[in-house]
């Protein structure tokens, strides 16, 4: 009877530790079935630049060429014979470009010979003759990281060298495609090494262990982790093709450390430690990589190169042994140095300020999580060539005016033409991922906003032209709780009668503070909405001085709308989004609303080039050549805490920030201050004058300067002067009475409508 | 065809040219433009007394840029392969090109036209109006201002 029991008990016990066996056995099937494939694919969203277009007559300069080659990582050899070589001889330029897969557009790799000359491209050719148009690779300028820091390259299998793939499996496994998951006499030999030196040693792992190891496992060495990794070996080689094991370890396996993140895949590894895609690789920095796997930081090739040179050359004779490669390639290859970039790329993730922005707008639409695994591609506007002028034209301006140290700075660039953000310094040190002054610092706007109180006049040309007198002189104005209103003019002078463009242009405050009431508040904080102006603004008389608590981003998005010629945009950064397979996800398209008068936007332009050449931003012809048209706006507040510069010339606009993060003093106004920094990046970025036409309904007038008659030609104080049809002043001076045949001929033929 | 349009713009544009010359407001005559800029040495040059206002040294609207060389023949082919986007009823594409046009040559009148054109086939009459609009900035000569000035009344 006993004896029965006990054998009741030992089935009990087997069945039970079967039925745990099995439960333990679903458990991790489900485990791997539910997220080996996500695994797979999770991948941060890579963020890249505009890329630069390239055609015969594009305005380009060979420095600037150069340090987009450089940032893109194009290899200076004195042959180009593989795609991301570059061989310059000044202006000449042959380039193995590296070829793109563009959202809806292929540009394939191929050999060009480019002649630069005057800034302009003169010769663009490639084997099959002149190329009119193409575009370099984008630059990645960042990712956009999950908190534990991983990043990753995705490469397909059969985009992986068959020399690398094969050194791969010879050297990790050679019966890889055999085996079940797990290889016997690895183990056998893992397991007698280990009972000799009694602990667990030696690993005897299959690529397929390898995985379930780094996907599932932790690191610990330990016989229950290592029976663990064993059934999912077997169940993942049941349920997956070796192509897709293969492919995913390739994607998985961790080749060292790159700073914060860890550099995980043979694809992200070939760009971290050759500047190379994996595509491209030599057959001597396949062999570095393979090896590197045993020990990726035993046999890293920047701290230890010798090692990892003698661990290449072992893998080169693992690859003959194996007959993956003839002896004479492995003796070549043992001749090459390692092929490390010795200057490592530092360009991801170099634009804080910038990628910030472009964050921003991608949280407004997507998960962080999907940011993170879903691998989109993300074009961006950014410009590599005007960040790097925009930061050198800030420091080196702050450098020079501030010796002790303490200004920031921010700037916001955009191509005014389609609203895209091209750079964006957010402090003095731009490499800093720290304040984005650019996008948060919140201050008064000075004269900035002052352009609104004249188009808002302007919009009324019944009421106001560039000629309407206004008066100069002081105010007061009651506030809440008894207080007192009472701006005064920067000199402290009261200027008396002045006209309307004349009051813009030198900045006059209380003949501004004055339109400003004349139309009401509520107006021209309407044309501060219309001007793309979000955020709160106070409606208060102070606001025609610049009241208020704005960011230079929110300048730019006034100020481009001013600069497009009266036509709101919002400010992109982000051009299309592609999924991880090359699909289109979402594109930002162009988009014009028209929400000011082109006719008044035109009379202002007027006055805010009349800003440069003759009133307070004056001093931007001191950098800019005489002949270069521009537009734009100085300002102050109060004891000089802020010193603002807004401003576009053909193609450009900036705003310019410079102030303290304490909000003191900084003894500056916009024109010794933010201006310099403004007008030394416009001179070295610029490339179009300021040159719209006039559009219709708008005709030019001499008008006498001192009291807004009209006049002649050559009369005293005759200036001429744009005006809406029909605003033109009634009253004439004595001189030269005649009406202006030459320009009513002039303009029926070419100025549009007849009338 | 293109050959017409470009004869017809050169002619325009040595039209123009000629003309410039008895334009009023496309030249300063007079007194040789008068240096209005403060010496380096004043300081702050934010509002201070103005010296008597100068003649204005620029011209009121400055000459359109001539177009950029060549560049008609870079972003052409990206015209021509919108119009077959278009013409197939594939929108997006054709936008999409028009806009990599737009970046080559920004100031183009011709994109612009491309673009409003675009739009109003699509039947997204208010971004033709807009973007006919702003191409009237741009545009270079009459016969140009006159098909986008039919645009800006797409509806």
């Amino acid at each position: 009877m006993p004896m029965v029991k006990t054998r009741h008990l030992l089935l009990k016990l087997f069945f039970s530790a079967l039925l745990v066996f099995a439960l333990v056995l679903i458990y991790l099937d489900v485990r791997i079935t539910a997220t080996f494939t996500d695994k797979m694919w999770e991948v941060p969203a890579k963020v890249y630049a505009r890329p630069l277009e390239l055609f015969v007559g594009g305005r380009l300069a060979a420095d600037d060429l150069a340090y987009e080659l450089e940032v893109l990582g194009y290899r200076s050899t004195g042959n180009v014979r593989g795609p991301g070589q570059v061989n310059r001889r000044g202006n000449t330029f042959d380039i193995y470009t590296r070829g793109f897969d563009f959202p809806g557009e292929r540009e394939s790799a191929r050999k060009v010979h480019l002649v630069l000359d005057g800034g302009r491209i003169r010769t663009l050719s490639g084997n099959g003759g002149d190329i009119d148009l193409m575009r370099l690779d984008p630059v990645q300028i960042g990712g956009i990281y999950p908190s534990h820091g991983e990043d990753r390259v995705l490469v397909r299998l059969d985009e992986v060298p068959d020399t690398m793939r094969l050194g791969l499996l010879a050297v990790e496994d050679q019966n890889f495609y055999r085996h079940w998951g797990f290889s016997l006499t690895g183990i056998l030999r893992a397991a007698f090494s280990n009972l000799r030196s009694g602990s667990v040693v030696a690993g005897g792992s299959t690529i397929t262990q390898q995985l379930v190891k780094n996907y599932y496992l932790s690191p610990e060495r330990t016989y229950r982790r290592k029976i663990n990794e064993l059934l999912m070996a077997v169940l993942l080689d049941m349920h997956y093709s070796k192509d897709e094991i293969l492919e995913s370890y390739i994607n998985e396996v961790y080749l060292g450390q790159e700073g914060p993140r860890a550099v995980h895949g043979l694809a992200l590894a070939a760009r971290h430690y050759f500047d190379t895609p994996i595509q491209q690789l030599g057959l001597h920095q396949q062999a570095l990589l393979v090896g590197m796997i045993k020990g990726p930081s035993y046999y890293n090739p920047l701290r230890n190169p010798e090692r990892a040179k003698k661990r290449r050359d072992l893998v080169l004779d693992v690859m003959v042994e194996q007959g993956v490669i003839s002896a004479e390639h492995a003796t070549v290859a043992k001749a090459m140095p390692l092929g490390v970039s010795t200057q490592q790329q530092r360009i991801r993730d170099t634009f804080p300020a910038y990628l910030d922005l472009v964050r921003r707008q991608l949280r407004q639409e997507y998960r962080d999580e999907d940011l993170t695994t879903l691998g989109l591609s993300i074009f961006t506007s950014f410009d590599p060539v005007l960040q790097r002028q925009v930061e050198k034209s800030a420091s080196g301006v702050l450098k020079q005016v501030d010796k002790s140290d303490v200004l920031q700075s921010a700037t916001v660039v955009t191509r005014f033409d389609t609203g895209e953000v091209v750079a964006v310094v957010g402090g003095r040190n731009a490499r800093y991922a720290g304040f984005n002054r650019a996008l948060d610092a919140e201050r008064p706007a000075g004269s900035l906003l002052k352009p609104a109180v004249y188009l808002t006049a302007l919009e009324q040309p019944r009421r106001y032209t560039l000629a309407t007198v206004l008066s100069d002189t002081p105010l007061k104005v009651a506030g809440p709780d008894d207080s007192v209103w009472e701006p005064r003019n920067f000199d402290r002078q009261a200027h008396g009668d002045v006209l309307l463009h004349e009051a813009l242009a030198r900045s006059y405050n209380l003949a501004t503070a004055r339109l400003g009431m004349d139309i009401g508040i509520e107006n021209v904080v309407d044309t501060l909405r219309r001007l793309g102006v979000e955020g709160r603004i106070p409606p208060v008389p102070a606001l025609t001085l610049g009241a208020g608590a704005y960011t230079p981003m929110d300048m730019a998005a006034m100020y481009q709308s001013i600069a497009a010629g009266g036509f709101r945009m919002p400010l992109r950064s982000i051009r299309d989004i592609v999924d991880a397979s090359g699909e289109p996800l979402r594109r930002y398209p162009l988009e014009y609303e028209r929400t000011v008068s082109l006719q008044a936007m035109s009379l202002l332009h007027y006055a805010l080039r009349e800003v440069v050449r003759e009133g307070t931003g004056r001093g931007v012809y001191r950098y800019l050549p005489e002949d270069f048209a521009v537009a734009g706006k100085t300002g102050t507040t109060n004891e000089g805490r802020d010193s603002w510069f807004a401003g576009f010339s053909g193609d450009l606009l900036a705003v310019t920030w410079v102030g303290r993060d304490d909000n003191a003093e900084t003894g500056l106004t916009g024109s010794t201050g933010a201006l310099k920094i403004w007008a030394h990046f416009m001179a070295e970025a610029s490339q179009r004058s300021l040159a719209y036409r006039m559009p219709d309904q708008v005709a030019p007038y001499w008008i006498d300067n001192s009291n807004g008659y009209m006049t002649g030609k050559g009369c005293p104080n005759a200036r001429m002067m744009p005006f809406i049809e029909g605003s033109e002043p009634a009253q004439r001076t004595d001189c030269s009475p005649r009406t202006n045949v030459v320009k009513d001929w002039f303009q029926t033929l070419f100025g549009g409508e007849s009338p | 065809m293109t050959l017409l349009t470009s004869f017809r713009n050169v002619t325009v544009a040595l039209l123009l040219l000629v003309l410039a010359g008895c334009s009023v407001y496309t030249r300063q005559e007079g007194p040789a433009p008068v240096e209005s800029r403060a010496p380096e040495s004043t300081g702050p040059v934010e509002p201070g007394r103005p010296a008597p206002p100068p003649e204005p040294e620029e011209p009121l609207y400055p000459e359109a840029t001539p177009a950029e060389p060549n560049v008609s023949a870079a972003y052409g082919p990206l015209l021509k392969k919108a119009e077959a986007a278009a013409a197939g009823g594939d929108y997006q594409q054709a936008l999409a090109l028009l806009e990599r046009a737009q970046r080559v040559d920004p100031d183009s009148a011709e994109v612009y036209l491309a673009l409003a054109r675009t739009y109003a086939a699509k039947g997204d009459y208010s971004q033709a109006r807009a973007t006919a609009e702003r191409g009237m900035l741009y545009c270079r000569n009459e016969i140009e201002c006159a098909k986008l000035r039919v645009l800006t009344r797409s509806r």
